[in-house]
């Protein structure tokens, strides 16, 4: 583990949490400033997957409140059919704008992305962990391997393959 | 058009009624035809590829 927390804070969706505790590495959120979890997605996560949020390392902020949205944006966020966590995420970031949006939906990047938002994803926190000595590269190319195995976020097998080969070179 | 059977959580079936029952749609079949179309043009195999490239990107060099 950095021996040194991230002055990162991010805003989570349901898709990071879910994937990364699929994996087994949920605890790489623990190398952030804040984990800012909106109600909704807590929600939803818990839908699918016992995560506690008690977790004592990582630094959790489950926030209730939703911020009014301006309009353009609501309107933004029903065309591309976001659902309630990801426009609480939305209405978080603008109250954070430093804050990096984690999702692994593509519609919501997409919309994040617009509203000028940093937005990354699962992949990103997984070999992340390289660079801020939280893994080491076999162990993150092992966790992307178990992406494709046991997870349910989905990406094209030789697009996965080939970020696994990237990471495996980190070693050498 | 091409017909096809699938399954669907209950919610979502009950949800797809009720916005044709209300009058947005014509039927519940118009209203998946809209969610997957939609759902198709948010996610290009271009754009999802450059999401993943850009994550590994920050994840390897970006300065957080």
């Amino acid at each position: 583990m950095a021996k040194i927390r991230s002055n990162t804070v991010v805003v989570c969706d349901a898709g990071p949490l879910i994937h990364l505790d699929e994996v087994g590495h949920l605890q790489l959120l623990a190398d952030f400033k804040k984990v800012i979890v909106p109600h909704g997605v807590r929600r939803e996560v818990n839908n699918h997957r016992r995560i506690s949020f008690e977790e004592a390392d990582i630094s959790w902020s489950l926030v209730k409140a939703v911020f009014p949205l301006e309009q353009s944006v609501k309107t933004i966020c029903n065309l591309f059919s976001l659902d309630a966590g990801e426009k609480e995420s939305l209405s978080l970031l603008n109250n954070e704008p430093d804050a990096i949006f984690l999702t692994d939906d593509a519609a919501a990047r997409i919309v994040a992305i617009k509203l000028g938002y940093r937005v990354h994803g699962t992949i990103g926190v997984l070999v992340r962990a390289i660079r801020r000595d939280l893994l080491n590269p076999e162990e993150v190319a092992d966790a992307l391997q178990r992406i494709r195995d046991v997870s349910t976020l989905y990406i094209k097998n030789s697009l996965l393959q080939e970020v696994i080969t990237k990471v495996k070179q980190e070693q050498r | 058009m091409k017909t096809i059977q699938t399954e669907i959580p209950e919610n979502l079936y009950k949800g797809a009624v009720a916005l044709a029952e209300q009058g947005w749609f014509r039927n519940e079949k118009e209203v998946f035809s809209e969610a997957i179309r939609r759902f198709l043009e948010s996610h290009q195999p271009e754009l999802m590829d450059n999401f993943i490239r850009d994550d590994v990107e920050w994840g390897l060099h970006g300065e957080d």
